[in-house]
């Protein structure tokens, strides 16, 4: 049985051990510059701190579902040619999902908090706040859509079609300050636009995201390892259930 | 709330959540690959049959 997984790797490699160890001092680090180094901003003093953990949050949540959208396209596209049936098309889509969500909570939550001090409330139902919650509480529909029981293929170009429908909210929660009146302020950074913040701050900001991006790439590897390992398990489940009904059969006669 | 309070709330949030989510992820794969033996040491099956050329 072990011989069909020989193949198979736990979810640590070289590779991942350092990239997890430069993940966790690139956050340190990041907890420094954002915490003690960057400097209070002159209207929202403290509170400005939150933008490090903010604003590289969503934009992690909207890379992982720019990257569930295409690992999904590629999906409905190649699945049939490939000879693992675009499994590993599926499990990235997963993984980069959840991660997703994960960061999209991490939004919401300092976001929240952030409104509190700056806005006098935790909650407003303007454009931004509820796209956002909408984007959240979609994804979420997305992983339990992956764990519903179904035929692996059937269940992955489901998840597939569902993840390119959900991916239709990104560019309306990132425009969502410009095309409507919101409480929310207009992008930090933005494409084609001038930085609304300068100096330390900018730098400090441009700095989060790459550490980050480091922690969510470290996690999105772990995840897709895991999500593989899972499958095994499942076909091992399977393959153990069947031969003991086949047992239970010939003991039968 | 104060500002400073409100700061290390949010990073706190932010650090428990990511380490809870990243701690999970880890020892879910170790859960799963010893349940199947994956990653395990092949024991030496040569060391144990005794049978050696040197007298």
């Amino acid at each position: 049985m072990l011989g069909a997984n020989s193949g198979a790797k736990m979810t640590a490699t070289p590779v991942t051990r350092v990239l997890g160890v430069s993940a966790l001092a690139a956050t340190a680090l990041m907890a420094v510059l954002g915490l003690i180094v960057s400097p209070p901003d002159v209207i929202q003093g403290e509170a400005v701190r939150m933008l490090y953990v903010h604003v590289p949050s969503i934009w992690i949540a909207y890379g992982g579902f720019a990257l569930t959208s295409i690992s999904s396209v590629l999906f409905l596209r190649r699945s049939k040619r490939r000879a693992d049936q675009g499994r590993h098309y599926d499990r990235l889509a997963g993984s980069a999902a959840e991660v997703g969500v994960v960061f999209t909570a991490i939004t919401l939550i300092t976001g929240m908090l952030w409104g509190k001090v700056t806005w006098g409330t935790y909650w407003q139902w303007d454009a931004r706040l509820t796209t956002t919650v909408l984007l959240f509480v979609t994804y979420l529909g997305y992983l339990a859509l992956r764990r519903l029981p179904a035929e692996p293929t059937v269940r992955s170009r489901r998840a597939a079609v569902m993840a390119l429908i959900s991916f239709v909210n990104v560019p309306i929660v990132h425009y969502s300050v410009d095309w409507w009146r919101t409480l929310h302020q207009k992008a930090s950074l933005s494409v084609g636009r001038r930085p609304e913040i300068t100096g330390e701050m900018y730098w400090t900001l441009l700095y989060s995201t790459l550490a980050v991006t480091i922690l969510a790439t470290w996690l999105i590897i772990h995840r897709y390892r895991v999500i593989r390992l899972e499958e095994l398990r499942d076909e091992e489940g399977l393959e153990a259930l069947i031969a003991s009904r086949l047992n239970k059969d010939v003991g039968g006669h | 709330m104060s500002e400073v309070a409100t700061v290390v709330v949010g990073w706190g949030i932010t650090f428990v959540i990511l380490a809870t989510y990243s701690t999970w992820v880890v020892l879910r794969g170790k859960g799963i690959g010893q349940e199947l033996g994956i990653g395990e040491v092949e024991p030496d099956v040569e060391q144990d049959t005794g049978a050696t050329t040197d007298s």
